[in-house]
C-alpha cells in the first residue's frame, strides 16, 4: 500500500538514538531521503551515519538542543524536508511544537494539535476518556481544587499513585502506601513534575496492586477511520519503566482481547485519532482494566507489533501524514507467533538500576532466526549519562512464547557491548524465572523479586577464566611473563 | 649426536640399594635446607612481626618473578661453624629473574642474630659479588644487618677477602656497567651503609629501613649528640635531604615493588651467542641418578650414566672414545646450550691427562663452555707413571684448566682427592660455578688412607725410640684422626666452609647449570692464550 | 602477589608467568595453565586448565571488559606499585563520590562550612529520581567540584571533606 507520489521527499527525524535508525530505516527504504538533527555528543551514532543529511544542533546540554523545536524546524527547512517524524519521547508530544512545524508548512508525522493537547494532560485525558463511558480508576486531581487535593487524595484511600499531571513516562510517579507520608510525598512529585515538565500539577489515583500494564497499538487515519493493532504486554518494569514488553499478553484470552483491544479503538475512534497511538490500561488480576492514558505517537515497543502483523508503523505513520487513507479495515490485521523486546539498557540492576556510563568498546549484536536489533549506538561510540540509558532494543519473535524465549535466550548470550554495563545478564536471568515463563507478572514483579537484580555469585571456575583473561589482557602484567628467558620461563618455580 | 645408550640395570639389587641409600641422603640434606630456611627462634620471628618487617625468604617471593627459577647459592653455608647457630650464613644469595632480568641476589636474613655479619657472613657475600663480577649479573642487595659480628671482628674486617671486598666488588661492578639496586629493609650501620650508598639505586622503607655510619647510641657516646633513627638516617631524612637514597616506600611490599620496577629498566644484557639448540629432557629420567651413586665412595661407576642423565635427550658425542678412557671427553647440549664435558671414570693417567687438556683447548678454540664432573682419585703414582712424565702430563692439564677463557662448571659428584681436585677444575681453578652432591667427599687424599699414614709416621718415631704400640694404641691415634679426616672430607664441611656453591640434590643439577651457564654467557668469552705447556 | 583485579568491590590478588608452552595463572596458591589465543574484534579463545572457552575481550586503560558465557564482566587492574601506594597512605576516604552517574540538583553547602554525620550536602538526579547524598561523618568541606546543573560520571569526586579542626 506503498504511495508512488509523495507529498514531501525528505523527512527529517527529530530524534536520535534506536529510534532515529528505526524511522530513517522506513523513510530509505519507501525511497524518500532521510535527514536527521544530532547534538554534538550524538556525532558518532548509527542514526547520523546513516542519514542522507544530518544536522548539527545545539543546546544548554544535550538534551534541551533536542528539545529546541526552532533549531529543528530551521534544520528542517535548510534541508529541504517536508515532514518530521519526532520518534518517541523529546517533542514527539508537544502540541506547540507541533503546531509550529505546520505552521512552516512541514507536515508533522503525528496527531493533531489538538489531540496531542487532549491526551497529553494526563487529567483532561482521563475526563475525555471517562465521560466516553470509558473505564478509569477512582482518583483526586489538583487541578479540581487545589485546597483539597492533598484530603481528596487521601479519600480515594491507600494505596495510592501519585503522578504529575503533565507527565509521562514514569517520571516522578510515586505509590504511597501509608497516608501518614502523604503530604511529603505530594511534595517530592511536585519538585520532580515542576522540574521536568515545568508544571508542578499532580493527581492521584487508587493503585491497583500487582497490576498488569497492558496497551493497545491503534493506527488511526484521521479520516475516520481506526483499527486497532492488538495488544501488547508491558508489565515487567522497574521504577515504572517497561523492561520487556511482549505481544500477544500472556494474561488475555480471546474474548478479553477482543474488549480491552475494541475499548483502546473505540478511545481513538472518539476523538478521530491520526497516526498511530497506543492506549495504555491497568490490568487487575480479577481481569478488569482501567484506562491509564494514551500516548499519541510511537512507542518505544512498537516493534513487536510489527513482528507479529507484519506491519511497518512507521510506515503507516509516513502515508497518513501524507494523507492518506488507512485503507484497510480491522479483519484485515492479523497476527500470528509472539514477540518479545528487551530493552537493553546502560544500567546496573543489582545496584538499584543505576545508570552506567562507558565506552562501547566492542558491539557484536545477536543474529539469527527471528532476531531484530534495533539500536543506535556504534562500537566506538560512548555511552554518556546525557540521555536516556536506553541503548537498544532486542526483539524476537517465535512460532510461539516458549520459543521466543528460548530464542531469546540464546540473542541476550550472544548480544556482546564491552566498555559499559548493560542489562544483558539479568534479563537473562528475569525470562529463566519461573513466573516469567508461565507468564506470570506484574507491574511490581520485579520489586518483589529482587533477586533477579541481584548478581548471582561467581562461580569460582568462571572467576578463574576472567582473572586468567584479565592477566592475559594487561600489558603490565604480560610483560613480566614474557621478558622472562625462554629456559627460565620453562623451569618455571623450581627452588634447589 | 647419537643418545647413550645406558648399561644401567634398573632392576637390579644394586641399582634399588643405592637408589634408597642416595634417596635418604637427598632427604637428609633437603631436611638440613628446610631447617636452615625456616627454623627461626620464635623471639626473633615475633620481633620482626612486631616490626612490620617480613622474614626473608618472603621477600624473596615478593622480589622475584612469580614462576620463575631461584638458583640458591650456598644454602647450607655455617651449617657446620658457629655451633649452627648462623643457619646459611645469616644470608642468602643466590641468582633469579626479577622483572625478566637474571639478577644476583644478596639478601641480609634479620631473623639469624640480627643479620649480623660473621666471617662466613662476608665470605658468602663476597663469593656472590664475585659470581656478579664474573658472569656480569645485576645486584639486587636486600639489606637487613646489624653490622658486623663484633668478637668476630679480627675474623672479618680486615683481610683482603674480608668486608671490605664486599663495597671493593661494588664498586667493581659499578666499574663494569653492570647495576645494582639495594633495598633498605632495616638498619645499614657503619659499613653496611655502603650498601645501598654504592648502589646505583636504593629504595628505603620508611619507619624500619635507616642508614647510618653510626647509630644513634655510639652517636651519644661520641659526640654526646642526641638524635632519633629517624633523624639520623630515616626514610624522609636521606630521600629528601641527603640524597643517600632514592625512592622512599611506605612497606616493605611497596619497597620491594619499587625495586622490581627499578630492575626493569635495567638494559638486558647480550648474551655470548654459543652452539644453541632447542632445549630437549633427558631421556633417561635423571631420578635415576640416585641408582647411579654407588654408596661406597671408593667404589667405581660409570660416568656416562650421569652424563646420560644430564643432558638433552642424553645424547652426547664422545670425543677419543678409545683413547684415555679413565677420562671421559665430549659435548653435548644443556638446556639447549652446547657444552664440552669432561667426567671421571677412574684416575688419571698420562694419556686421559693429555687427553683432557687437548679437549680443554679444543673447547677453548670454539668457544664451547666446559663442564666437569668430578670423581677422582689423583693422577696415577708410580715409578712407571713418573717414568712416562705423570707429572708434567698433569700439569700440562692444570695449564689449559687454569688458563681456560671459556667458563667452566664443575660438579663434585663423588670422591675428588689429591690434584685431581685441581686438574678437575676444583675451587681454586675459577669454575664460575661449583656444586657438590651430598655424598661428595674431598681433600687430599682418603680418609684412611691419610690415618694410617699419620698413625705410621707415629708408629715409626716411636718404633725409633724403642717403643711398640699396641692395635688399642694404634687405634687410638689413628680414629681421631681418622673421625676429623672425615668430618672435613665431607660435603657438608666443604659447603660450610664455602668450598663450593652449594650442595644440590642430584636431580637439581640439570637446572642449576642451565641457570649457570645462562648467568655465564653474559660475559663474552676471549680468544685462549695460555702459559707455557711443559711438553 | 603484588599484582590485583578489582571486580566489583573484591579484590583478587593474582600474578601470570610463562610456561614452555604458554601462561600460568597463579591465583590463591594454585597454578592453573591458561592461554589466549586472539582472533578479529576481540573475539578469543581462552584455556583454562583443561577447558577451552570462548570469550570477547576490550581493554581501555586499566580496565578489561570480558564477555564470558552470556555474561560482560569489567576488571580493573591494579598496578602493584598504585595498589601499594594507596594502601600504604589508607585510612578515612575524604572523598565523596557520586554512587551514579546524574546532575546536581541542589546544593546545601559551601566550601569551609562545617557539617555533621548525615547532614544533606547535596542532592542529586539521576534516572529521573532524585538521591540525596549526605555526610559520612562530621568535618568541614573542604571542595565542591560541581555546581548545580552540572552532570558528572559515576565515582566522580563531588565534594571532599577534611576533618575538624
Amino acid at each position: 500500500m506503498s504511495i508512488q507520489n509523495w507529498p514531501f521527499h525528505t523527512v527529517l527525524v527529530a530524534n536520535r538514538g534506536e529510534i532515529a535508525v528505526r524511522v530513517l530505516r522506513t523513510v530509505r527504504k519507501l525511497g524518500l531521503k532521510g535527514a536527521v538533527v544530532y547534538h554534538a555528543a550524538d556525532r558518532n551514532t548509527a542514526a547520523v551515519k546513516m542519514a542522507d543529511v544530518a544536522i548539527e544542533i545545539t543546546g544548554a546540554t544535550p538534551v534541551a538542543s533536542y528539545l529546541d523545536g526552532a533549531q529543528i524546524i530551521a534544520a528542517a527547512q535548510a534541508c529541504g524536508a517536508g515532514a518530521i517524524h519526532p520518534g518517541y519521547g523529546f517533542l514527539s508530544e508537544n502540541k506547540s511544537f507541533c503546531e509550529a512545524v505546520e505552521a512552516a508548512g512541514i507536515r508533522f508525522i503525528g496527531p493533531t494539535p489538538q489531540q496531542i493537547e487532549l491526551m497529553g494532560d494526563k487529567v483532561r485525558a482521563r475526563n475525555f476518556v471517562q465521560k466516553a463511558g470509558f473505564p478509569v480508576a477512582p482518583s483526586a486531581i489538583e487541578d479540581d481544587d487545589p485546597a483539597s487535593f492533598v484530603e481528596r487524595a487521601r479519600a480515594v484511600g491507600a494505596p495510592l499513585l501519585i503522578k504529575p499531571s503533565a507527565g509521562g513516562g514514569g517520571k516522578g510517579m510515586r505509590i504511597v502506601r501509608d497516608l501518614a507520608l502523604l503530604a511529603q510525598e505530594i511534595e517530592r512529585g511536585r519538585s520532580e513534575g515542576q522540574r521536568y515538565f515545568g508544571d508542578g500539577r499532580l493527581y492521584a489515583e487508587r493503585y491497583i496492586e500487582n497490576p498488569r500494564h497492558i496497551e493497545v497499538q491503534v493506527l488511526g487515519d484521521g479520516q475516520g477511520a481506526v483499527v486497532h493493532v492488538f495488544e501488547r504486554e508491558c508489565s515487567v518494569q522497574r521504577r515504572f519503566q517497561k523492561i520487556v514488553e511482549e505481544t500477544p499478553s500472556p494474561a488475555l484470552d480471546a474474548a478479553l482481547r477482543e474488549k480491552i483491544c475494541e475499548t483502546a479503538a473505540g478511545i481513538a475512534r472518539s476523538i478521530g485519532y491520526r497516526n498511530a497511538g497506543t492506549v495504555e490500561f491497568i490490568f487487575g488480576q480479577g481481569g478488569e482494566f482501567y484506562f491509564l492514558e494514551m500516548n499519541t505517537r510511537l512507542q518505544v515497543e512498537h516493534p513487536v507489533t510489527e513482528e507479529i502483523t507484519g506491519i511497518d508503523l512507521v510506515h503507516e505513520q509516513l502515508r497518513i501524514a501524507a494523507g492518506e487513507a488507512l485503507g484497510y479495515g480491522q479483519t484485515d490485521v492479523k497476527s500470528s507467533g509472539h514477540a518479545i523486546e528487551f530493552r537493553i539498557y546502560a544500567e546496573d540492576p543489582a545496584r538499584g538500576y543505576t545508570p552506567t556510563t562507558g565506552p562501547v568498546l566492542l558491539l557484536h549484536p545477536p543474529q539469527g532466526e527471528g532476531v531484530r536489533w534495533d539500536s543506535g549506538i556504534l562500537q566506538g561510540g560512548e555511552v554518556t549519562s546525557a540521555f536516556d540509558p536506553m541503548i537498544a532494543k532486542l526483539i524476537i519473535r517465535g512460532r510461539d512464547r516458549s520459543e521466543a524465549i528460548a530464542r531469546a535466550d540464546v540473542a541476550l548470550r550472544d548480544t556482546v557491548l564491552l566498555g559499559c554495563k548493560t542489562n544483558t545478564a539479568f534479563l537473562r536471568r528475569l525470562i529463566a524465572h519461573p513466573a516469567f515463563v508461565a507468564g506470570d507478572v506484574h507491574t511490581g514483579f520485579l520489586d518483589a523479586n529482587p533477586q533477579i537484580a541481584a548478581e548471582p555469585a561467581l562461580r569460582e571456575e568462571s572467576l578463574q577464566a576472567l582473572l586468567a583473561a584479565a592477566a592475559l589482557s594487561t600489558r603490565p602484567m604480560r610483560d613480566v611473563a614474557d621478558t622472562v628467558p625462554d629456559m627460565q620461563a620453562a623451569m618455571g618455580g623450581w627452588r634447589n | 649426536m647419537k643418545r647413550i645408550e645406558s648399561k644401567l640395570n634398573t632392576a637390579s639389587s644394586e641399582f634399588a640399594a643405592n637408589a634408597a641409600h642416595n634417596r635418604r641422603l637427598a632427604e637428609a640434606f633437603r631436611e638440613k635446607q628446610r631447617a636452615v630456611r625456616h627454623d627461626r627462634p620464635q623471639r626473633d620471628i615475633d620481633r620482626l612481626r612486631q616490626q612490620n618487617k617480613l622474614l626473608v625468604r618472603e621477600r624473596l617471593e615478593l622480589l622475584l618473578d612469580p614462576g620463575t627459577p631461584f638458583l640458591e647459592l650456598s644454602s647450607l653455608a655455617a651449617n657446620e661453624a658457629y655451633g649452627g647457630e648462623v643457619p646459611g650464613a645469616a644470608v642468602v644469595t643466590g641468582i633469579g629473574i626479577v622483572s625478566g632480568r637474571e639478577v644476583l641476589i644478596n639478601a641480609g636474613d634479620g631473623a639469624v642474630k640480627g643479620g649480623a655479619w660473621y666471617p662466613l657472613t662476608v665470605k658468602k657475600a663476597v663469593r656472590a659479588l664475585d659470581i656478579a663480577i664474573e658472569n656480569r649479573l645485576p645486584v639486587v642487595h636486600l639489606c637487613d644487618s646489624a653490622g658486623g659480628f663484633l668478637p668476630l671482628q679480627a675474623e672479618l674486617f680486615a683481610d683482603k677477602y674480608y668486608a671490605g671486598r664486599i663495597f671493593r666488588n661494588q664498586c667493581i661492578l659499578s666499574k663494569m656497567g653492570v647495576q645494582q639496586v639495594s633495598v633498605v629493609l632495616g638498619h645499614c650501620t657503619a659499613g653496611g651503609a655502603y650498601v645501598p650508598g654504592l648502589s646505583d639505586y636504593n629504595v628505603i622503607v620508611r619507619g624500619t629501613g635507616a642508614i647510618f655510619l653510626a647509630g644513634p647510641p655510639l652517636v651519644k657516646a661520641a659526640t654526646g649528640e642526641e638524635v632519633s633513627v629517624e633523624e639520623l638516617g630515616g626514610c624522609d631524612m636521606h630521600t629528601s635531604v641527603s640524597g643517600t637514597a632514592d625512592y622512599p616506600a611506605s612497606s616493605e611490599e611497596e619497597a620491594i615493588a619499587i625495586a622490581r620496577d627499578i630492575v626493569a629498566q635495567f638494559k638486558r644484557p647480550q648474551k655470548t651467542l654459543i652452539e644453541y639448540l632447542p632445549p630437549e629432557a633427558p631421556y633417561y629420567d635423571p631420578g635415576e641418578l640416585y641408582g647411579v651413586l654407588p654408596r661406597d665412595i671408593k667404589q667405581q661407576f660409570d660416568m656416562k650414566e650421569v652424563i646420560a642423565r644430564l643432558v638433552d635427550g642424553s645424547r652426547f658425542h664422545e670425543y677419543q672414545p678409545n683413547y684415555g678412557k679413565t677420562l671421559i671427553c665430549g659435548y653435548a647440549h644443556l638446556w639447549g646450550y652446547k657444552i664440552g664435558i669432561l667426567a671421571n671414570n677412574g684416575v688419571l693417567f698420562n694419556d686421559s691427562s693429555l687427553k683432557g687438556a687437548h679437549f680443554i683447548e679444543l673447547c677453548n678454540q670454539n668457544k664451547t663452555p666446559i663442564l666437569f664432573l668430578q670423581n677422582i682419585t689423583g693422577f696415577m703414582v708410580g715409578r712407571e707413571y713418573e717414568r712416562r712424565g705423570i707429572t708434567k702430563d698433569g700439569a700440562k692439564m692444570l695449564m689449559a684448566v687454569s688458563c681456560s677463557e671459556v667458563p667452566k662448571f664443575t660438579v663434585m659428584c663423588h670422591g675428588s682427592f689429591g690434584a685431581g681436585n685441581y686438574g678437575m677444575s676444583g675451587r681454586a681453578f675459577d669454575s664460575r660455578f661449583l656444586f657438590s652432591w651430598p655424598q661428595s667427599q674431598i681433600s687430599v687424599m682418603g680418609a684412611e688412607q691419610a690415618a694410617n699414614t699419620l698413625a705410621d709416621v707415629k708408629i715409626r718415631q716411636l718404633a725409633r725410640e724403642g717403643k711398640k704400640l699396641s692395635q688399642e694404641q694404634i687405634d687410638a691415634i689413628r680414629d681421631p684422626v681418622l673421625g676429623e679426616f672425615k668430618r672435613k672430607q665431607s660435603a657438608y664441611w666443604s659447603t660450610s666452609e664455602i668450598w663450593d656453591d652449594g650442595m644440590l640434590d642430584p636431580v637439581d643439577t640439570r637446572n642449576a647449570l642451565g641457570i649457570a651457564l645462562s648467568a655465564a654467557l653474559n660475559t663474552p668469552i676471549a680468544d685462549p692464550r695460555y702459559g707455557v705447556f711443559r711438553l | 602477589m603484588q599484582h590485583a583485579f578489582k571486580l566489583g568491590e573484591a579484590e583478587h590478588n593474582l600474578a601470570l608467568s610463562r610456561s614452555a608452552k604458554a601462561y600460568r595463572l597463579h591465583l590463591d596458591g594454585q597454578l592453573i595453565d591458561i592461554d589466549l589465543k586472539t582472533g578479529a574484534d576481540g573475539r578469543a579463545w581462552l584455556t583454562v586448565g583443561e577447558r577451552h572457552l570462548p570469550v570477547v575481550i576490550a581493554t581501555r586503560g586499566d580496565e578489561v571488559f570480558v564477555h564470558l558465557e552470556g555474561e560482560a564482566y569489567a576488571l580493573r587492574y591494579q598496578h602493584p606499585l598504585d595498589r601499594l601506594a594507596a594502601q600504604a597512605h589508607g585510612g578515612a576516604e575524604d572523598s565523596i563520590r557520586a554512587p551514579m552517574p546524574g546532575s546536581i540538583v541542589a546544593l546545601s553547602v559551601q566550601a569551609g562550612e562545617a557539617v555533621s554525620k548525615g547532614q544533606t550536602l547535596l542532592v542529586m538526579e539521576s534516572m529521573k529520581m532524585e538521591t540525596t547524598i549526605s555526610a559520612p561523618r562530621d568535618g568541614v568541606i573542604a571542595a565542591i567540584r560541581y555546581e548545580k546543573g552540572q552532570t558528572f560520571d559515576r565515582d566522580a569526586v563531588l565534594l571532599s571533606l577534611e576533618p575538624l579542626s
